[in-house]
């Protein structure tokens, strides 16, 4: 798995950068809990070169908004509505109410204090 | 012939999944399939809740499909039979204690038969639901029961509390 | 521009093995837009995993992701587990998890294939291809000792050796298999019935499949090579055991049957290969280690690319795992292939796309 640590400000770049449609596989954003910040990691995998794992990886504050990758993944909005769900973060354009009901508590994937 | 009888020989099935691991699912589907077969004792699965009279469930209830499955359970015709199909619709399972289930459709409609297993074998489905045969059929019996009050016919020309009379009602052999 | 309607389809319906919620707009009769709510099986087995349950545990609970590919569940979960912990399982521990995978999708193939037919109309072709399932349920059963929920792989190699009693009649009832399956092809690919139903239906192109990230035989039916048994020699080796892929280029949901039955020839061959080279060695590595590090495992459930991210902290428990299911890749293809199709040829859609609701939302 080859890491590429960014920024919150440059990851939407670096991805627009990378990312080719025909080269590579959106497959799936991730969040860490680290207790203090959150790691959101960003997977592509290479048709070509198999086993070859590309993450994308920030490390923000639980309150920052993430800006959005749909306009340059268009199949990135499932990932992005299960995290806005599960982990209690703010992405771009993402409606919370996916994956929970709109009453639960939302982010039990989050460390309890 | 009655209408009774028919739903004897013929009960109709629906299936819900209530959140499973469709591993309970995949055996419902296998005892329809030749091997098992059962439609020999005249059951077909049927999609629609208000043709059916026994209801499979499997599943630990999830948040978001309880409200289905009370209403699916609303809309069957009297009389129906639930059964929970393998150990987490029975009790919740693996699942009992995670954030999202409830851990076991009992808490929300009444069950007739459980049946266990993880996942449930086609042999044991097939039992429960010729089990839920038998309590379809005394449903039947007592549904066709006449109701009898226990209170005395009024003679006076008084008021009725209808409250009391609520509490009251019986069933007679 | 005429008027549109709304049809509902689930969260119950004849047609859904589990529940799932499509609402189509429809022009007459063609679809124009499509939204699904797809989470009603949200269990939170994620959380649970890192906290309710100790790591060895955690093989047996991902396994109860999804009946369906229960054992390419615990068996990624495993790899990244050995991943964490460092060690390497014994050769004939990866043969013997190869062995079960194979068999797994056979019988997930066929179902596939089974509810494509009942949903087309085919009453009597979804009893035959149910018929002729059942023999991968029994050997299933002789290997792992449960039908579904196998329990097999687990956190440093297999629960349990296979005989070479076992192994024969594996070969056995392959040989009768065999001519079942020409069969079966011969009904789905020729029968002109079903192909009223399903040719043109459902169809992605590949730019498509590729703009929209499809993973599984719904890429390879649309002709986008992926599949991760092509990729991952280190982990199990399914090259030495020959395996191929299989493409289409129709992308419909003809072209996915056919992408299914030739992959079920391809299953048979590994699964003759596994047997005529079991290397003889020890089942399980020991090892007193707590999970360290980071790792990512990716594993061809029969649904396609089954992604597992885990990250432990020295402890028995996990700090986090995360799990990523085929048709959680396929939600937004599955939403966009409906459009300028009939309603009416809706359910047949939907079984094709073998949708694992349960693997999604986990």
């Amino acid at each position: 798995m080859k890491r590429i640590e960014t920024s919150i400000d440059k990851v939407k770049t670096d991805i627009r950068d990378f990312y080719n449609p025909v080269l590579h596989h959106f497959m799936v954003i991730n969040a860490v809990d680290l207790g203090e910040k959150i790691e959101v990691q960003w997977f592509f995998c290479d048709y070509a070169h198999p086993c070859e794992i590309t993450a994308f990886c920030t490390q923000i504050q639980p309150d920052i908004e993430i800006p959005s990758i749909r306009d340059i993944v268009s199949s990135a909005w499932v990932a992005e509505a299960e995290l806005v769900d599960l982990m209690n973060i703010k992405i771009e354009n993402t409606p919370k109410g996916f994956v929970l009901e709109p009453d639960f508590e939302s982010g039990p994937l989050r460390k309890k204090k | 012939m009655k209408l009774s009888s028919f739903r004897k020989k013929s009960p109709w099935i629906l299936h819900y999944n209530a959140g499973g691991c469709n591993g309970c699912d995949i055996e419902i589907l296998a005892c329809l399939a030749p091997k098992y077969d059962i439609e020999r004792f005249g059951m077909i699965n049927t999609g629609n809740p208000k043709q059916s009279d026994i209801l499979l469930v499997t599943g630990p209830v999830t948040k978001r499909s309880r409200e289905r499955l009370v209403e699916i359970y609303a809309q069957m015709p009297e009389p129906k039979v639930v059964v929970s199909c393998g150990v987490c619709a029975c009790t919740g399972g693996v699942f009992r204690g995670m954030y999202n289930c409830e851990g076991g459709i009992d808490q929300y409609i009444p069950v007739d038969v459980y049946v266990c297993g993880c996942g449930t074998r086609p042999e044991q489905i097939i039992d429960g639901v010729i089990q839920a045969l038998a309590i379809l059929e005394k449903k039947t019996k007592e549904l066709e029961q006449s109701v009898r009050l226990k209170k005395e016919p009024v003679k006076e020309d008084t008021q009725l509390n209808r409250r009391n009379i609520a509490g009251e009602i019986i069933k007679t052999a | 521009m005429g008027k549109q309607y709304e049809i509902p389809l689930g969260a119950q319906h004849i047609s859904l093995l589990e529940p799932l919620h499509f609402k189509f707009t429809t022009e007459n009769e063609k679809i124009v837009d499509t939204t699904a709510n797809i989470f009603y099986v949200h269990r939170g087995i994620e959380q649970a995993c890192c906290s309710k349950f100790k790591f060895r545990q955690v093989s047996f609970v991902v396994g109860r992701v999804c009946g369906l590919c229960s054992i390419s569940h615990s068996t990624a979960y495993s790899q990244v587990a050995e991943k964490l912990v460092k060690i390497e399982i014994p050769r004939r521990a990866k043969y013997l998890r190869m062995l079960v995978i194979e068999l797994d999708r056979i019988h997930s193939h066929l179902l596939c294939l089974s509810h494509v037919a009942e949903n087309s109309g085919f009453e009597a072709l979804f009893m035959k291809t149910m018929q002729y399932r059942e023999f991968s349920m029994e050997l299933l059963e002789a290997v792992c000792g449960n039908r579904i929920q196998y329990d097999f792989s687990i956190v440093g190699g297999v629960a349990r050796d296979l005989k070479p009693a076992v192994g024969q009649m594996i070969l056995e009832r392959l040989k009768k298999f065999k001519p079942q399956l020409d069969e079966l092809v011969d009904i789905y690919e020729n029968n002109w019935t079903l192909s009223l139903k399903n040719k043109g239906a459902g169809a992605i192109t590949k730019e498509d499949a590729m703009r929209l990230n499809v993973v599984g035989p719904f890429a390879r039916a649309a002709g986008l090579a992926i599949d991760v048994r092509n990729e991952t020699e280190d982990l199990l080796p399914w090259k030495e055991v020959g395996f191929e892929m299989v493409l289409d280029t129709a992308g419909d949901v003809h072209a996915r049957n056919m992408v299914r039955l030739h992959e079920l020839y391809v299953s048979m061959r590994i699964i003759e290969n596994i047997i005529a080279r079991l290397p003889e060695s020890a089942l399980i590595t020991e090892t007193k280690a707590f999970p360290d590090g980071e790792a990512v495992v990716r594993i061809e459930a029969p649904r396609g690319e089954l992604f597992y991210y885990a990250k432990g902290n020295k402890t028995q428990v996990l700090e986090r795992l995360k799990i990523k299911a085929p048709t959680f890749s396929n939600v937004s293809a599955m939403v966009e292939a409906f459009k300028g199709n009939e309603y009416g040829s809706v359910p047949a859609i939907i079984a094709s796309y073998d949708p694992c609701l349960s693997c999604t939302s986990r």
